[in-house]
C-alpha cells in the first residue's frame, strides 16, 4: 500500500476542514495510506505575497522539518504546492541546512488531482453526481503547476456528470489573497465575471481545486446567489462514494 | 505628462463605472487572445519560439554595455550621429536645441512610448515647437490631452462620436462622420500636409541592431516610414534596452513582436534604416540623430533582479491578458506604461513610494508571465518589490509598511513555526471570529475594519467547531 503525507493548508484547517476529511477519505478509498503530521501549520504563502521573506523563510524551514523526510506529499491546494515547489528553493537557497532539502521536496509534492491521475493513474474514482458540472481553472494550478486536464478527467469520469464548458475558465476569480481585501472594487468585478460565466454555463455545480478561490467565489455566491454552489474537488470526488 | 500613479484606486473606480469602457474591455481580451493564438500557431512550436525570444532578451540585458557600444560604433560608421542622454531632461534639451539650430517651428512624430516617458511633447510645445503626432491613435490622444489607454492602442477606447467632434474642432474636418475609415482619411488629410518640405521628424525605435547599426521600426499606418523618409533631419529615440545583438536576433524578435502585439505575422510596414541618405540614394534624411536614453535604466541594470524588467519588447500582450487591466483599463496606471509591463517598469523609474498600487493591485495570477515573449516573471517582480518595502530599501524609495502589519506577521510566524501555538491560536480566535455568525455564515467580524474590503461583497463560512487538527483524532 502506498503511503502519502497530507499537507492540509491553513485555510482548510481553520475554515474548511471538511476538505481535509474528504481528502483523507478519498485517498483511503484509493488504497492509499494517508499520513497526517500534527506539527504542520501553513506553507508561508501569505508572508511571501506580502513581502515578509524573513518570516516566510522561518515558516518554510518549519515546513521542511515536518515534511522533509516524506516520500510523497499531497495537498488539496495548488497554490500551496506551488509555494513549496517554486518559492522554497529560492527562499532557502542561502540556508545550508535547507537548500538541498527544499530542492528535493519540490520534486515530491503533488496537488491532489495531479497525484490521483498522474501518479496513481486513475480517472474513475467511483464518484457520482447527477447533474451538470463545470470547472474553474485556478491560476496557480493552471499556470503555475500546469495542471488542467487531470481534474477535468476526474470530474468527467464521475457517474451521471454532464461536463459543461466554462467561458473564461482560465481567468482569475479576483482572489489573490490580500488583493481581495485591499482592492475590493476591482476584485468584486472579477468575481462577478466569474460567477456570471458560471451561471451562463448552465452548470449546477462549480468544482475547483483551490481553497482560496473557493472562499472567494463561495463567499460572493453566499452573499449574492446563495442558490449556486461551489465545491472542492476532494469533496466532489469523495462525497458520493 | 502629469504623473498620476498615486490616484490608481480613484481612477480605477471611475473607469469601472464607465459603461462604454467596460463594454470595450469585455471585448478586447478575447479578441486579442484569439488573434495572438492563431498568429503564434503559425510557428511549428510556439513555446519554443517564445523560449527563443526570451533567451535573446536575456542575452541583451546580460550584455547591455557591450551591445550599446557596438551599436554606436556601427551606427556612426554608417553616418548616424549618436547622442547619449542620462535622463529625460538631457534628451529633451538636446532635441529642443537641435530644433532651434534648424530654425523649425514644428516637428512630426511617430509613435514612441519613450517620448511619453520623457514628456517630450509638452516640453517642445512649452518651448515654442509644435509636435504633431502622426500615428492615428497617438494623434487622437494628443488632441484630447489624455494619457495612453493602452501601450499599443493609446486611444483605442475613444468612440468615433468623440473623435468626430474632436476632428471638427482641431483637425479641419468639414463634414461630421462616425465612419472610422472617413475619420482616418480626415486625420490623413490634415497630417499629410505636415510632411511636405519637412525639416525635422522624431520617431521611436523598436530595435537597434548592434552588428549593423540599423534601427528598425514596426507599424501599421505608414506614418513612421514617412517620418523617416521625408525630413531633412531625423531624430530617433530609444531607451537603451532596445538594442539586439544581430540581425538574425532582430528577425526573430520581429516575428514575436508582431504576433504578440497585434496578432499579425508581420505588421503592414517594417522599416530598416542604417544611417542617413547616402550620396547615391534618392530618399531618406540628410542627417540621422539617434538619441539613446538611460533615464534610470543603468540603475535598474545594476540590480540582477530588476534588470529583468529591461527584457520587455513593448508588445502589450501582458495587458491584453491581464484580468485587472481588462477590468479597469489603462488610465489608472497613471503614466506612459500601462498594464503589467508598466507595473514592473514604472515603480523602478518613479520610486516605490509613489507607485504602491502598481505592484499591489495584482492577484499574481501569472497570465502576463505566461504570454511574455521577453520571459519576464511579472508576479515574481511584484513580490520582490513588496519585499523591498518590508525592508524599507531606500535604493528603491521603498515605503515601510504599517507597524500593525509588521506585528501581525511577527505573531503569525511565531504561530506557524510552533504547532502548539498554531493549535492554541486557532482555538482562541474562533469565538471572536464567530461573534456575528448566522446560519453558518459570517458577514462581518468583530473589529473588522481591517477586513472591510472582503466583507463588503463577500461572506465567509462560519468558523467550524473543530479545526482539521482537532478532527484528525476522530477521523482515524
Amino acid at each position: 500500500m502506498k503511503t502519502v503525507s497530507m499537507f492540509i493548508p491553513c485555510t482548510v484547517d481553520i475554515m474548511l476542514p471538511q476538505i481535509g476529511d474528504d481528502t483523507y477519505r478519498l485517498l483511503k478509498r484509493l488504497d492509499v495510506n494517508p499520513l497526517y503530521h500534527e506539527d504542520q501549520t501553513c506553507c508561508g504563502q501569505p508572508a511571501i505575497n506580502a513581502g515578509y521573506l524573513k518570516h516566510a523563510r522561518e515558516v518554510a524551514k518549519h515546513f521542511i522539518d515536518v515534511f522533509g523526510e516524506d516520500e510523497v506529499v499531497v495537498s488539496p491546494s495548488g497554490s500551496c504546492v506551488w509555494t513549496v515547489k517554486h518559492h522554497y528553493p529560492e527562499l532557502l537557497c542561502d540556508e545550508p541546512d535547507y537548500a538541498q532539502r527544499a530542492e528535493e521536496l519540490a520534486g515530491r509534492i503533488y496537488e491532489l488531482s495531479q497525484y490521483i491521475v498522474d501518479v496513481l493513474g486513475l480517472e474513475d474514482v467511483g464518484a457520482s453526481f447527477q447533474g451538470k458540472v463545470t470547472y474553474h481553472e485556478s491560476c496557480h494550478i493552471l499556470r503555475g503547476l500546469g495542471i488542467s486536464d487531470q481534474p477535468k478527467r476526474l470530474i468527467t469520469a464521475a457517474k451521471g456528470v454532464e461536463f459543461m464548458p466554462l467561458n473564461n475558465a482560465d481567468r482569475c476569480c479576483g482572489f489573490g489573497g490580500e488583493f481581495a481585501n485591499n482592492y475590493p472594487d476591482i476584485s468584486e468585478e472579477m468575481v462577478k465575471d466569474k460567477v456570471n460565466n458560471y451561471i451562463s454555463s448552465k452548470a449546477d455545480l462549480l468544482v475547483l481545486c483551490e481553497p482560496g478561490c473557493m472562499l472567494n467565489i463561495g463567499g460572493y455566491l453566499s452573499r449574492n446567489r446563495p442558490d449556486k454552489k461551489v465545491m472542492h474537488i476532494a469533496s466532489f470526488l469523495s462525497a458520493s462514494i | 505628462m502629469k504623473i498620476r500613479t498615486e490616484q490608481f484606486k480613484q481612477v480605477a473606480i471611475k473607469e469601472m463605472a464607465n459603461a462604454r469602457t467596460k463594454m470595450f474591455l469585455g471585448l478586447l481580451p478575447p479578441v486579442f487572445a484569439a488573434m495572438r493564438a492563431s498568429a503564434l500557431a503559425t510557428f511549428p512550436d510556439p513555446a519554443a519560439a517564445t523560449a527563443y525570444s526570451a533567451s535573446i532578451r536575456e542575452e541583451v540585458v546580460a550584455s547591455l554595455p557591450e551591445l550599446l557600444e557596438e551599436f554606436e560604433k556601427n551606427a556612426v560608421a554608417r553616418g548616424a550621429k549618436v547622442f547619449w542622454a542620462r535622463d529625460a531632461r538631457q534628451a529633451n534639451e538636446f532635441i529642443l536645441d537641435l530644433a532651434r539650430k534648424k530654425g523649425i517651428t514644428y516637428t512630426t512624430k511617430g509613435k514612441s512610448m519613450v517620448s511619453e516617458e520623457m514628456g517630450l511633447n509638452d516640453y517642445l510645445k512649452n518651448n515654442g515647437i509644435e509636435p504633431f503626432e502622426t500615428d492615428l491613435g497617438e494623434f487622437i490622444a494628443q488632441q484630447l490631452n489624455r494619457p495612453p489607454f493602452h501601450l499599443v492602442g493609446p486611444a483605442i477606447n475613444v468612440p468615433p462620436e468623440e473623435i468626430c467632434e474632436l476632428f471638427i474642432e482641431k483637425a479641419d474636418m468639414q463634414e461630421p462622420t462616425h465612419d472610422p475609415v472617413q475619420l482616418g482619411y480626415a486625420a490623413r488629410r490634415y497630417l499629410r500636409d505636415k510632411f511636405h518640405n519637412l525639416d525635422m521628424s522624431i520617431t521611436g525605435i523598436n530595435m537597434a541592431v548592434a552588428e549593423t547599426g540599423t534601427i528598425i521600426n514596426v507599424e501599421n499606418e505608414g506614418n513612421i516610414r514617412l517620418n523617416k523618409s521625408t525630413p531633412k533631419t531625423q531624430v530617433s529615440i530609444m531607451s537603451l534596452e532596445k538594442v539586439v545583438p544581430t540581425m538574425r536576433d532582430a528577425m526573430h524578435l520581429l516575428r514575436m513582436l508582431c504576433r504578440n502585439c497585434t496578432g499579425q505575422k508581420i505588421s503592414a510596414y517594417v522599416s530598416f534604416d542604417s544611417g542617413p541618405k547616402k550620396a547615391d540614394e534618392i530618399d531618406g534624411p540628410d542627417e540621422l540623430y539617434i538619441v539613446i536614453i538611460d533615464n534610470g535604466r543603468s540603475r535598474i541594470y545594476q540590480d540582477l533582479k530588476t534588470r529583468q524588467s529591461l527584457r520587455c519588447i513593448r508588445c502589450g500582450a501582458c495587458m491584453n491578458n491581464c484580468p485587472v487591466y481588462s477590468t479597469i483599463g489603462g488610465y489608472p496606471y497613471g503614466w506612459a506604461y500601462t498594464g503589467p509591463m508598466g507595473q514592473v517598469l514604472t515603480p523602478l523609474m518613479l520610486g516605490f513610494d509613489k507607485t504602491q498600487d502598481l505592484y499591489r493591485a495584482c492577484t499574481l495570477c501569472g497570465s502576463c508571465k505566461s504570454v511574455c515573449p521577453g520571459g519576464i516573471d511579472h508576479p515574481g517582480m511584484f513580490l520582490y518589490y513588496r519585499s523591498k518595502d518590508v525592508e524599507g530599501d531606500q535604493k528603491f524609495k521603498a515605503k515601510k509598511r504599517d507597524w500593525k502589519e509588521e506585528r501581525f506577521f511577527d505573531l503569525w510566524s511565531f504561530g506557524t513555526t510552533r504547532s502548539w501555538a498554531w493549535k492554541l491560536g486557532s482555538k482562541l480566535v474562533r469565538p471572536f471570529l464567530n461573534i456575528h455568525a448566522h446560519h453558518g455564515i459570517v458577514s462581518k467580524i468583530i473589529g473588522g475594519y481591517a477586513f472591510e474590503g472582503w466583507f463588503r461583497n463577500r461572506d465567509l463560512p462560519a468558523f467550524p467547531e473543530k479545526t482539521f487538527h482537532e478532527r484528525w483524532k476522530d477521523i482515524q
